[in-house]
């Protein structure tokens, strides 16, 4: 009876895996070599440039391939950040032209089928970290352009860091069920009904910007949800903000003029500075778009439907405590408790934002209507505190000091909830706890 | 070509990148030695200058972002009514000792009574706190600070 039992079970766990694999294997196919498939009308760099590797390098740096194929102070390109994820981690990979570690041996249709399809050149399914469920609207003009900028750039041999994840996720296949059911390969399309200004931002901020790729939550699946685009996630200890037009949780509130400083120069006078990964964005990618196509980004994030945030989110623009405050001091009221975090506020960071929260001397450290101090878990808030900012673009370089070594857990709690309770008008909940684990492993 | 009103002078160079730190200029090039490097942070504030009568860190404002605006120094406070009065408080009870950090002290105690005429100790150590004195001579700041305060005061009066 055990020997029939086994066979029994043996057979059907065989029938399971031949079936996985047919349709694996039903899945995979038709992917990428698409060079008659039809070409979405908008082209992603600028009329104006026309020597191509210039575009291709425009390109490049509107898709910020280099944020996430670039460990800090090692080569462009040359891979190996770590992408610490719910289930795992796993490491970009080298994209400079090195024929052994890098992509030096891919053919033009095995780069268009990477980033249409999300499969690398033996055919292996690439993990979403690698944003092809946007990069597939991108047009095969486009993708190639990049391709003969990132050839053109010096090779660098690093072989690729093992990827550390749990079963399953550390089974490619299971992949191809992900792309079946989250993938849509649809190239970009033009709304008719849309002006050029629109199509044009569209087209940077879904197929090359990527926004929705940090900006829009997750489901359990990590596969983003539709309906709620550019409401807002939380990863890697970041809050990645709600840019929906929503005026009291989103951007509807700000003007033109804020949103384009914001994302070209990482700065928007009463809206705060870029930190962490959005000041990446702005340092790698940004800066170098035309005023034009900002202009375009703008034009187009008015446009993203609204969405409501979690109550208690809401931007103060009139704290109490800080209109209470001079420069120099808080006020008598807030002064006559001996509060922790007010004392470290006191001696490290009144000297530069100022109890007003205007900032000395330079609008980078004005703390008053930004959402960093209007979240009241905090997340990006704790995270420069922890890590400090530093912000490098054509109009100058701005930086604060990280405070991570210097502050202990319950120190760095007691500072975010004052700077939360005097800049932001909420009541903060941080802990000890919290703080610990949202500091960097 | 940049030019700066220091002190109530005009100083007009060739030459000078706009994103040099404002300390740079004033030490290097208008030979005003007062104000201190230290950390070159604007941590310690040890750079402390007035800009329109706000106390700012010369060491990370960038030369370009003065022009235009009032560039006060040590060297030039005396001649204000409040900065006079911070000196010669400082002078009589003997604060400094080795002296480093007490111009980027002076300038912002001065910045503090402009905006506060009597502050408390609390509102001192507040306004004081972006300053560090590595000899700790916070307690003789706090005194001549409200020294400074109590004459101007006693003349606001008479």
């Amino acid at each position: 009876m055990k020997i029939r039992r086994f066979v029994l079970t043996a057979s059907a766990a065989l029938i399971a895996a031949a079936a996985a694999f047919t349709t694996y294997a039903l899945l995979t196919v038709g992917d990428g070599r698409e060079t008659n498939a039809p070409q979405p009308a908008a082209a992603g760099a600028p009329a104006s440039i026309t020597d191509s590797l210039v575009r291709g390098e425009y390109l490049a740096r509107a898709a910020d391939c280099i944020a996430c194929h670039t460990v800090s102070g090692q080569k462009p390109f040359s891979g190996g950040v770590a992408f610490t994820m719910p289930f795992g981690t796993i490491y970009s990979s080298n994209i400079t032209a090195d024929k052994e570690t890098g992509i030096g041996a891919w053919s033009d249709d095995d780069f268009v089928r990477a980033l249409h399809a999300g499969v690398g050149k033996n055919g292996e399914p690439l993990y979403p970290a690698f944003p092809y469920t946007s990069y597939t609207a991108l047009s095969r003009e486009d993708i190639l352009a990049i391709k003969a900028y990132l050839f053109s750039v010096p090779v660098v041999h690093a072989p690729a860091k093992a990827n550390e994840l749990s079963f399953p996720f550390n089974q490619r296949w299971g992949l191809s069920y992900w792309n079946a059911l989250f993938l849509s390969k649809q190239r970009f399309q033009s709304a008719q009904a849309k002006s050029a200004a629109w199509n044009r931002g569209a087209y940077l901020a879904t197929a090359l910007g990527h926004c929705n790729e940090c900006h829009t939550p997750r489901n359990i699946l990590y596969a983003l949800k539709h309906g709620r685009e550019l409401a807002g996630e939380i990863l890697q200890g970041w809050k990645a903000y709600n840019i929906t037009s929503d005026k009291i949780y989103g951007i509807g509130s700000w003007t033109d003029q804020q949103l384009s400083d914001y994302l070209g120069n990482g700065h928007a006078t009463g809206r705060g500075t870029a930190s962490g990964p959005m000041g990446e964005v702005v340092e790698n990618s940004l800066q170098y778009l035309t005023q034009e196509d900002i202009a375009a980004l703008v034009t187009y994030l008015r446009d993203v439907k609204p969405q409501q945030g979690e109550p208690g989110n809401e931007l103060n623009d009139r704290p109490p405590r800080a209109l209470a405050s001079t420069a120099d001091t808080p006020g008598a009221g807030e002064m006559a408790q001996a509060d922790l975090g007010l004392q470290l506020f006191e001696g490290a960071c009144a000297g530069c934002h100022l109890w007003n929260g205007q900032g000395r001397q330079n609008e980078a450290a004005a703390l008053l209507g930004t959402q960093a101090v209007s979240d009241s878990e905090a997340y990006n808030l704790t995270q420069v505190i922890l890590q400090g900012s530093q912000l490098q673009t054509a109009h100058g370089e701005g930086f604060m000091p990280s405070f991570g070594r210097a502050y202990s857990d319950a120190e760095v709690a007691a500072l975010g909830n004052f700077v939360l309770a005097h800049f932001g008008g909420k009541q903060g909940k941080l802990t000890a706890e919290d703080i610990a684990k949202r500091r960097a492993p | 070509m940049i030019q700066l009103s220091i002190n109530g002078k005009v100083h007009s160079y060739d030459d000078v990148d706009p994103s040099m730190p404002l300390l740079w200029f004033l030490r290097d090039i208008a030979n005003l030695t007062g104000a201190k490097y230290g950390c070159g942070m604007a941590l310690c504030g040890a750079c402390t200058v007035h800009l329109d009568g706000q106390a700012v860190r010369s060491c990370v404002m960038p030369v370009a972002a003065a022009v235009g605006k009032k560039v006060t120094t040590v060297e030039g406070v005396v001649d204000d009514d409040v900065g006079h009065a911070v000196q010669a408080a400082w002078q009589k009870l003997d604060v400094v000792q080795c002296g480093y950090c007490q111009p980027g002290q002076i300038m912002s105690a001065t910045a503090l009574l402009h905006t506060n005429k009597n502050p408390s100790d609390a509102a001192i150590d507040a306004a004081m706190a972006g300053n560090v004195c590595r000899c700790g001579t916070y307690m003789r700041i706090r005194a001549a600070i409200h020294e400074a305060a109590n004459t101007l005061s006693a003349r606001g009066r008479s």
